[in-house]
């Protein structure tokens, strides 16, 4: 521990913490701009100068080491003076006409740094000279009038997503922030993960969806998780007046640390599907309006007619897009209590494979992992958030192995891209780790793998042996490779190597553990009930039930699916709802509400709920305990 | 191996060639053999030889005497004449010109000035520079095998620290505590890097160094990299100097050839290779820390320091940055001591300093003097005196880095010590000789335009502070600059001095501060009375406009 005072107070902190974070810890605010706590310090603005004594010129606290029995002082009249000068470049360097921002008021901080300095006015006249604004990109525009070039957003385009798409062009005065090699971002490598417009300080990146519709202090930030995908990044939702106005990466968050992708932050805040606010029957044809008991009553007493019948009884599907507790109460209500055959979810079949031996490696090991190695999952689509930490990692050596028969976005960027005959990963993965452990008689030999798989024993044996070598390899199993898994399961155990099993939706873990892990199909059945929450579902699903006699949705928003209904029951969507969600890892994560949902919309739960006291089945509240989770991480 | 008493150096660039460079040279080989003379004298053809008024040329060291033009029927009488005879063939010698600072007018001038002292430049414009056994013929690699087998590494530092060895790079950094920061290091591998970037306008010394003997430098990159425990050099050469380039690569595969390089060098055990690294044009890539980035294939921007390059330098590695002029020196310390060494120059700051004189006198071009001579000195003997009988008015030290040093200062001793204490700094060793007709704002605006340019554009004091700067000193050259832009100025270099990420931010504060404590009548006569008293800036017209 290192032990210093800042404006006399004592300080300690961990060897290896800059004056900056010392500070911050012990809250004293030094102003800053191109530092962030995510990325790596870059000492480029200059502004959060301090006094150290001992030291005759100012230092950037940013990258400045804290050392023991240093003395700092943050506010002395040559501080003030030299932050005054630099915040008087900056604004002097292009156009900062504040009161046409949708950060002033608050949320800039260059804006919020000058009032600490109780600057007024411009020292010196601004630049008169336009500046470029990029509003090529469907999601933000960059607006370079505002840009004081700190390189936020191209350091967290490259450090933290791994995307390299920002970069800097020309020096001195004509530098300025390009994508890629200075075309539109709207035509760029860009994959609207949106960091750079959430990191950026000022202005310069404005969020097409919510500008000028809230500034922080004018909206409400409720903490929740992001059901997108079985990730589960942290999220803050900001709602105004029950309206939903922008979703912003929990910096806090464990899993993500900050980072969103596309899919968590720009398509709730595009959802345009329409929203189901009441229960409806199908009545001559076409679906009316009716009441909760209505629905409810006509529901149940279809369902009781076909309690405890098999093949021809009820089919049953849940999203894993719902929380824990309504899937729990879904499994109780149509395996245990009716006896469907097929209650199953979304994507729990996804994620029975991973589960290995019902552990699930963490994303931690990812982030440390020096040779990644990942099946039958296009991380550039899926699970993006997961790609970004092997994507980011890449030019600092490390080595990433690709097993993927079929098309996958990182073949690209592989050190080995593995390409086996189809139905044959299994049989790779066991060649592999058998290579490179050595020789081991009851393992195929590399020959006998390179002829089955059809990839060339050569890459075999490099691979093998690159594994062999890694300090900290990571094995990462998609949907794509499900058939290796249990193998993949059994080695790692013998290796010690992590496997992450990326499992489909937010809850396919928590629905795999509740057994709902069948593929859905429908043959020959009665009825089907689908709780589909706020999902968008599977395009052949209404063909799927076309012949069903009796079909009820519980969901919230119009789709094929309803349009074919006998009865529809309206549910919350995701930020409405209160729940928990279980990610990859087996993290367990509370979803909070953040909208009140329209009167007459009820939760997943309640309606699974209700639906079960009129059939007369009790249900428990042991979700959590039933996940058979050894230790919770929450 | 031959004794070359004389060499001759026929001009290849395009033009000679097309009026007949190749006949001459063909020519030349003839006659000397004719005259038997092919093992005493050797014949080349180099790129350049600096001026272009009298082509083809052929330049006879050592006495450096220049023909042009020579057709090829002169030639005989040329080589009877001078090389058998040993009588100038005062007919074919070209027309006198007022030379650019290249290597034949630096033979011209070889002991024909009172303080003038080779070390650096000992060999350079003597020898040929493309065969490394004239190289060895005049002493080299002799440093390398005494340190490789009589010394062990420590001894090689502790000689250069006892010699006082000083960076050549502008700051002036004592070159043996630098060595011995990266020797101290466990981490391996280390690397030496050779800085040649050398983008200061009007300095040329590297330049001359490396085109005239690479091997010097080669030399010296393997002693240092014995010293401090690397294996792997890198020379980082300004991407205009194509024929530095050249000539060094050539010297590389050369010293390769001879076991210079490569493995277990004199049976010593020690390994060492060069990679020579082209730079692609940006000044701040000089700076070593930018340097070491771009040569990783990043953009040059400076990194943070600490860590500085000693320890976390190339890929994150132990690394020696030395200047090409700091390196040169080293073979000469090892092969005489450092006692000889400090024989030279000043107690603080022994040795050599290449100057590149440029500017309002008679004389330019490129001088080797101890340290401690001062700018009176420079510019009577080795400047011939100012252009047209002006007043010397101000010097520009270190090519745009270095300070503006008025007359005042012409008799304060050129080394580091007596500089720094004066308030000014010797820079990278380029003279910028100002009369009265140059003025200072312009000077300062001029300077200023080369740092907004060469700004990085990492750091907020320098990008906008040089580019506001500029801004307020154009105002003020048309006539249009007001009293409170000098307070501006003042805090624009103030700031820029103090809070600058590097060399090049903190530099660019320096000339506006001369500038200020110097000549600040000068500076307000421009704003109060819209007159520029050395009549150089555009204020006539202005001064209708503005002065109601
Ligand atoms: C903007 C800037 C440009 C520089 N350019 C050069 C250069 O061209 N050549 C050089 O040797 N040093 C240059 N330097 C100095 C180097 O950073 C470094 O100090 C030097 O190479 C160390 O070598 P020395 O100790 O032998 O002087 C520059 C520094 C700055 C700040
Ligand atoms: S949205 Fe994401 S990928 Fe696109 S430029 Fe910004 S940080 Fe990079
Ligand atoms: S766009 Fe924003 S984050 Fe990027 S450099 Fe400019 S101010 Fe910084
Ligand atoms: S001082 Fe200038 S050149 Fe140096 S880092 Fe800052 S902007 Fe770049
Ligand atoms: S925050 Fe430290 S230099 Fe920018």
């Amino acid at each position: 521990m290192i032990r210093f005072t800042i404006d006399g107070q004592q300080v300690e902190v961990p060897e290896g913490t800059t004056v900056l974070r010392a500070a911050d810890q012990a809250g004293i605010y030094i102003p800053r701009l191109c530092d962030h706590p995510s990325l790596t310090p870059y000492g480029g603005c200059r502004l959060c100068i301090v006094e150290v004594e001992g030291i005759p010129t100012l230092q950037t606290s940013c990258t400045l080491q804290a050392r023991d029995g240093m003395v700092v002082y943050t506010n002395t009249p040559k501080v003030r003076e030299a932050r005054e000068f630099v915040l008087t470049m900056l604004f002097s360097e292009r156009n900062h006409f504040c009161m046409y921002c949708q950060e002033s008021g608050g949320d800039c901080e260059l804006q919020s740094a000058a009032y600490g300095e109780d600057m007024t006015h411009w020292p010196i006249q601004p630049n008169w000279h336009p500046y470029p604004v990029d509003a090529s990109h469907p999601d933000f525009v960059l607006d370079h009038n505002r840009c004081v070039l700190c390189r936020r957003c191209v350091r967290a385009c490259a450090e933290l997503v791994g995307n390299f798409t920002l970069n800097v062009r020309d020096r001195g005065s004509k530098t300025m922030i390009i994508a890629d090699l200075d075309v539109p971002l709207g035509e760029s490598s860009c994959i609207n993960c949106g960091t750079c417009v959430q990191i950026c300080p000022t202005g310069a990146f404005i969020d097409r969806h919510s500008a000028y519709l809230g500034l922080d202090a004018e909206v409400e930030q409720t903490p929740s998780v992001c059901v997108g995908c079985s990730v589960g990044c942290g999220i803050e939702i900001a709602t105004r007046d029950n309206h939903l106005v922008r979703v912003d990466g929990d910096w806090e968050a464990p899993v993500n640390d900050g980072l969103l992708c596309e899919v968590g932050r720009y398509q709730p805040v595009r959802d345009e599907r329409k929203r189901i606010v009441t229960p409806l029957i199908r009545k001559d044809g076409s679906l009316q309006e009716a009441t909760w008991d209505e629905a409810l009553n006509l529901v149940a007493e279809k369902l009781k007619s076909l309690a405890g019948r098999g093949s021809d009884g009820i089919a049953a599907l849940a999203s894993t897009r719902l929380p824990a507790e309504a899937l729990y109460f879904f499994q109780q209500l149509f395996a245990e209590g009716l006896g469907s055959e097929m209650a199953t979810s979304t994507d729990g079949h996804a994620a029975r494979s991973v589960i290995v031996n019902g552990q699930a490696g963490s994303l931690e090991a990812l982030k440390t992992a020096d040779c990644v190695i990942v099946l039958g999952e296009d991380l550039v689509k899926d699970h993006q958030v997961a790609g970004f930490f092997v994507k980011r990692a890449l030019p600092q050596g490390t080595r990433l192995i690709v097993i993927d028969s079929g098309e996958n976005a990182l073949h690209e960027l592989a050190n080995y891209s593995l390409r086996p005959r189809p139905e044959t990963i299994r049989d790779l993965v066991a060649g592999i780790l058998a290579a490179s452990k050595g020789s081991d008689p009851s393992q195929p030999d590399v020959a006998t793998t390179s002829q089955r798989t059809g990839v060339d024993a050569d890459t075999i044996q490099a691979v093998a042996q690159v594994i062999a070598l890694a300090q900290n390899p990571v094995f990462v199993c998609g949907a794509g490779a499900a058939e290796a898994a249990e193998e993949l399961a059994k080695l790692a155990t013998s290796f010690e190597i992590p496997v992450i099993g990326l499992g489909g939706g937010a809850n396919s873990f928590a629905a795999a553990k509740y057994g709902l892990d069948k593929a859905f199909t429908v043959n020959g059945q009665q009825a089907a009930y689908l709780a589909l929450g706020d999902d968008n579902p599977a395009q052949d699903l209404a063909q799927q039930l076309a012949n069903v006699p009796f079909v009820a949705v519980q969901a919230s928003y119009v789709s094929p699916v309803t349009d074919i209904a006998d009865v529809v029951l309206p549910v919350e969507i995701w930020a409405e709802l209160e729940g928990h969600y279980v990610n990859l890892e087996g993290r367990v994560q509370e979803a909070r509400r953040a909208l009140t949902p329209p009167a007459g919309v009820r939760s997943n739960t309640e309606v699974l709920q209700a639906l079960a006291q009129r059939l007369g089945i009790a249900l428990d509240g042991n979700w959590l305990a039933e996940l058979g989770l050894e230790t919770v991480v929450a | 191996m031959k004794a070359i008493r004389a060499m001759v150096l026929v001009s290849g660039d395009p033009a000679s060639i097309a009026q007949g460079a190749h006949e001459v040279y063909q020519r030349l080989q003839k006659e000397i053999k004719a005259f038997g003379l092919q093992d005493e004298i050797s014949v080349s053809m180099i790129t350049d030889v600096g001026r272009h008024d009298a082509l083809p040329m052929v330049i006879v060291y050592p006495e450096a005497v220049i023909y042009g033009p020579v057709k090829p029927e002169d030639v005989h009488f040329l080589v009877e004449e001078h090389l058998y005879k040993g009588r100038i063939a005062t007919r074919l010698v070209a027309p006198k010109k007022e030379l650019s600072g290249r290597i034949a007018w630096l033979a011209a001038r070889q002991g024909t000035l009172p303080a003038e002292q080779r070390i650096v430049l000992e060999r350079v414009g003597l020898i040929d520079p493309d065969e490394i056994e004239e190289y060895i013929v005049h002493g080299g690699y002799e440093a390398l095998g005494k340190a490789l087998t009589q010394m062990t590494p420590n001894e090689v530092i502790e000689e250069i620290t006892q010699a006082g060895l000083r960076g050549r790079g502008g700051a002036g950094f004592p070159t043996g505590l630098k060595w011995r920061f990266v020797a101290r290091e466990k981490r391996t591998p280390k690397y030496v890097i050779c800085n040649a970037d050398e983008s200061e306008p009007g300095t040329f010394k590297d330049r001359l160094i490396l085109e005239g003997d690479p091997h010097n430098v080669i030399e010296a990159m393997v002693i240092t990299g014995y010293a401090v425990g690397a294996n792997e050099g890198y020379v980082y050469v300004r991407g205009e100097y194509k024929l530095a380039q050249a000539r060094l690569r050539k010297a590389i595969a050369q010293a390769r050839e001879m076991g210079f390089l490569g493995k277990d060098i004199f049976g010593s055990g020690f390994d060492f290779d060069i990679t020579v690294h082209a730079g692609a044009g940006a000044y701040v890539c000089g700076e070593e820390t930018a340097l070491i980035e771009s040569l990783e294939g990043k953009r040059g921007e400076p990194r943070i320091r600490p860590p500085y390059p000693t320890t976390h330098g190339l890929w994150g590695m132990p690394t020696v940055v030395n200047n090409v002029e700091t390196l040169a020196n080293v073979p000469a310390i090892i092969r005489h001591g450092a006692e000889w060494y400090r024989g030279f120059g000043t107690e603080n700051s022994p040795g050599t300093k290449l100057y590149t004189i440029l500017g309002n006198v008679n004389e330019t071009g490129l001088i080797e003097v101890p340290m401690g001579i001062t700018l009176r000195e420079v510019i009577t003997i080795y400047g011939q005196g100012m252009k047209n009988g002006a007043a010397f008015k101000m010097a520009q030290t270190g090519g745009s880095s270095g300070s503006i040093v008025p007359a005042s200062l012409q008799d304060t001793p050129m080394d580091f010590d007596s500089y720094a204490r004066a308030g000014v700094s010797l820079g990278s060793g380029a003279l910028l000789i100002c009369d009265e007709n140059t003025c200072v704002v312009d000077l300062a605006r001029v300077l200023m335009n080369f740092f907004r340019y060469e700004s990085c554009g990492k750091c907020t004091p320098c990008r906008v502070g040089t580019e506001r700067a500029h801004q307020i000193l154009t105002r003020i050259t048309e006539g249009r600059g007001t009293l409170a832009d000098l307070e501006r100025l003042e805090k624009l270099s103030q700031g820029m001095r103090q809070l600058s990420n590097c060399g090049l931010g903190q530099a660019a504060a320096v000339p506006l501060q001369s500038m200020l404590q110097h000549f600040r009548a000068e500076v307000e006569a421009h704003i109060k009375l819209h007159v520029c008293p050395a009549g150089s800036c555009p204020m006539s017209s202005r001064r209708v406009t503005t002065a109601a």
